[in-house]
């Protein structure tokens, strides 16, 4: 903030003092924000003073006139609506593209506090990619009881179409995306999203977006990069080729309509490849090509971006018009590269996700790092029996859902509402999971002309080659705009906020 | 690159193109409503809806009572072509196709021509045509111009001389063809339908095809018609003549088709030659100075009508070579 309220009338920058008295929460630019004890302050302490690495921050936004921050904040949403940085919404009869709501105050993340997220993140990859493998060849941890076959064998997520198949490298995830929240215990996972994961184009937007906002407060806190992530990805994914020459990747998506368009072609442009529907694809002999202007050229990698049932209508969803008929078959022989694997959906599914603390030990021989979060699984009577008396203070989730659908979170439902859940919950009971409604971490944010705190999560990506394995140092930090809301999907009013990882 | 981004580029240029012809048109009309006969302005709106394949509201084409677009009428009459949603051909659906293109264009496109191109979508999607219009109703058009040509301007200092870049400007000329040899053929057979001593203005031609200043430099200031006409068809700068579209699209096709790579000549490269031979052997006829019509008017008539034939015929080419081919064919040899 220093450098956007600076004076010019030198030419020059010039910077602002300190203020005197130091900065508290409850009083002066911080007269709306108050602190729970049950919360996580991801600006403050317990006492109300600035989390040293937040210092600086807290006293800019101590110092800012709450017109300049607002100021900030239009400058910020009139930049992604003119570059178009949109998610697309799908009404009931009309197509309409939505900004994303970006909140200009950063949230910031030790280097020490961040070394735990990244190892915790690091060990869990490493451990899906290993139980993936098992599941679709030997089943060594389905014979010895670490996940109950049943529950793998019956996940619609479970692709026996899969058996057997080699995966390059035995990387079935090659791009991560884990959902990570701060309570008062700690960080904890809250999902594993390994099947399409999406955010990174918000993430790399809320940078650019807030280092040319703040771009002196940027360079005075050593943030750690994230712009060389579609390099990565780039290299990650090549790196999955059959190593003959440098092979052709494309990005698979299921048009302009999806809701993550924008970061396809965003990805896409970035990368220097092709952005390709199913309709551009032609398979002959068991290879896939891309119809060129200048005739048919062959594709060795392809980064999915659409769900497993859409890929092939010939061996997966018969109607689907979105996926290339043959491609799975392509696959099979292999003769090209799918990332992420299909039938990796089984390791987010969150009945599964329950057992992950077990799969790291069976596989890795060691503790998770990350805790999980406290989950019961309906399909267990106990699990049943508990959440059914519960459901007033517990979130329940169905074990396929995502982007915040379908779940039920007990504290703000009505009693006619849990009466419905609950006969669904009867009729269906392997289909939904409990857990209890998460104290999320509050990060400060600018609202209704002034910082206020509000919930926020985190999630960030990872990425797998044939040898060596990265983890983004910041992540999409996803924030519940509305006062007291602990639901913090962009579909459901969410937004996302510049997520600092400070150098060591 | 990849059948459908050529497709879509090409398309994005075609309607850019479309969009500035009509705002050029517009912008024309419009800013001689002040101080033109009413039965000049009736002829010339239904030049416009001639040439942009429309039929004008609250009145057949074919009216002979200039009242129907009378001045109180221009309201109307713009209108639909500006602001009209459910007119494919308006302002508004032209460039709102040009973005849709765009949209699925942005790993090709700078983020500059992209954000140009938005913004510019961006205002005329939120502007208030009857406040427009009470501040002047060319006021619209010219702002519309002007952005299409700062769009036009970053294409040309952002855009790599690749094969994108030669789709877009294929697309965009491809149009102009189609488009200014319907305009010059209404020019000519509309504008002369007026009562005794109404026509359009062949210098009004050249306005609006932005050639009227080369005119006068190269040829005279005294504007006759089938002089006029001649140097639409055959001048070798003038932007919006055929013959700098042909020569125009000659050089684009071969970029995008060198010559050594396919054999016989690609269908759209020999049909642009076609194109090109047509306008040299007519390029020396001798013209009449006499603006009453007859013999020489049926021969450009029916010259105009043989581009024209051949410039839709271009297009279905170009598809039917670079996005719509036979699998067969595009088999790696």
């Amino acid at each position: 903030m220093a450098a956007t309220t600076a004076t010019r009338s030198s030419g020059r920058q010039e910077s602002v003092e300190p203020l005197e008295g130091g900065v508290r929460a409850g009083s002066g630019a911080f007269a709306d924000y108050g602190l729970e004890g049950r919360f996580f302050d991801e600006l403050f302490g317990a006492d109300g003073s600035l989390r040293p690495a937040c210092r600086q921050l807290g006293e800019a936004l101590g110092r800012v006139p709450p017109e300049e921050l607002a100021r900030i904040q239009e400058s910020v949403l009139r930049r992604f609506l003119h570059e178009g940085i949109t998610f697309t919404v799908l009404g009931k009869d009309e197509v309409s593209e939505q900004i994303i709501p970006i909140d200009c105050v950063p949230r910031i993340v030790t280097p020490a506090e961040w070394h735990e997220v990244e190892e915790g993140i690091r060990q869990r990859m490493r451990a899906i990619n290993l139980f993936l493998r098992d599941i679709y060849h030997e089943g060594r941890s389905l014979r010895d009881g670490v996940v109950p076959a049943e529950l793998v064998l019956g996940c619609p997520q479970y692709r026996v179409e899969m058996r057997d198949v080699r995966v390059s490298h035995d990387v079935y995830v090659a791009v991560g995306g884990t959902d990570v929240v701060r309570t008062d215990r700690g960080f904890a996972v809250l999902e594993d999203n390994v099947r399409v994961p999406s955010g990174v184009s918000y993430m790399l937007a809320c940078r650019a977006a807030t280092k040319r906002a703040l771009p002196e407060l940027y360079r005075e806190h050593r943030v750690r990069e994230v712009s060389e992530y579609p390099e990565r990805l780039y290299s990650t994914l090549a790196s999955l080729g059959s190593g003959d020459g440098s092979p052709r990747v494309a990005i698979l998506t299921p048009g302009r309509y999806n809701s993550a368009y924008y970061e396809h072609a965003f990805l896409a442009g970035e990368m220097g490849v092709d952005l390709v529907e199913g309709r551009d694809l032609v398979m002959h002999n068991a290879t896939v090509y891309a119809r060129m202007a200048d005739g048919l050229r062959r594709i060795d990698v392809i980064y999915r971006r659409i769900d497993d049932d859409y890929t092939d209508p010939v061996t997966f969803r018969e109607n689907s018009v979105l996926g290339a008929a043959g491609l799975f078959h392509a696959y099979r022989a292999g003769n090209v590269v799918l990332a992420n694997a299909p039938g990796t959906g089984v390791a987010d599914d969150k009945s599964v996700y329950a057992f992950m603390p077990d799969i790291i030990r069976y596989f890795l021989h060691e503790e998770p790092i990350l805790a999980n979060v406290e989950t019961h699984l309906c399909r267990d009577p106990d699990g049943l029996a508990f959440t059914l008396d519960n459901l007033p203070d517990l979130v329940v989730k169905e074990v396929g859902g995502s982007g915040g659908y379908g779940m039920l979170v007990g504290p703000e439902s009505t009693v006619q509402e849990r009466s419905a859940f609950a006969e669904r919950l009867r009729a269906d009971p392997d289909n939904f999971i409990s857990q209890p409604v998460l104290p999320l971490s509050r990060a400060a944010c600018f609202v209704d002309g002034g910082v206020q705190p509000r919930h926020v999560d985190l999630r960030p990506f990872t990425l797998h080659g044939s040898r060596e394995q990265h983890v983004v140092p910041g992540g999409l930090c996803r924030v519940a705009l509305s006062k007291g809301s602990l639901v913090v999907n962009s579909s459901q009013g969410g937004g996302c906020k510049d997520l600092w990882v400070l150098a060591a | 690159m990849l059948a459908r981004t050529a497709a879509d580029l090409y398309w994005m240029g075609r309607y850019l193109e479309r969009t500035e012809q009509t705002a050029l048109l517009l912008r024309h009309q419009l800013s001689g409503l002040p101080d033109t006969p009413a039965e000049e302005l009736a002829l010339g709106w239904r030049c416009i809806y001639r040439t942009l394949g429309q039929i004008a509201p609250d009145a057949p084409l074919d009216a002979d009572e200039a009242e129907v677009f009378l001045v109180a009428d221009a309201y109307t009459l713009a209108g639909p072509l500006i602001e009209d949603h459910t007119n494919p051909d308006s302002l508004i659906s032209c460039w709102r196709m040009a973005r849709e293109n765009a949209t699925q264009l942005r790993p090709q496109l700078p983020l500059d021509v992209w954000t140009t191109l938005n913004q510019g979508y961006l205002w005329l999607a939120e502007c208030d045509f009857p406040r427009a219009w009470s501040a002047g109703p060319t006021g619209l058009a010219s702002e519309a111009i002007a952005r299409l040509r700062l769009l036009a301007g970053v294409v040309e200092s952002s855009m790599a001389r690749d094969d994108a870049w030669r789709f877009l400007e294929l697309g965009r000329f491809v149009e102009r063809l189609q488009h200014q040899t319907t305009l010059l053929s209404n020019w000519e057979k509309v504008g002369r339908r007026g009562a005794p001593g109404i026509q359009l203005q062949w210098a009004d031609l050249l306005r609006v095809c932005a050639a009227y200043e080369l005119y006068c430099r190269r040829r005279t200031m005294t504007v006759r018609g089938r002089e006029a006409m001649d140097f639409m068809l055959h001048d070798p700068e003038a932007p919006r003549s055929l013959s700098f579209v042909v020569r125009s699209l000659e050089a684009l096709l071969t970029g995008i088709d060198p010559l050594a790579s396919r054999h016989p000549l690609a269908p759209p490269y020999r049909m642009v030659l076609r194109l090109a031979a047509t306008l040299e052997a007519d390029a020396g006829t001798p013209f009449e100075m006499d603006e009453t019509g007859g013999e020489a008017d049926r021969a450009e008539g029916e010259l105009l009508r043989r581009l024209a034939a051949d410039g839709a015929a271009l297009h279905d080419l170009i598809i039917s070579a670079y996005v719509a081919y036979p699998i067969a064919k595009g088999l790696p040899r």
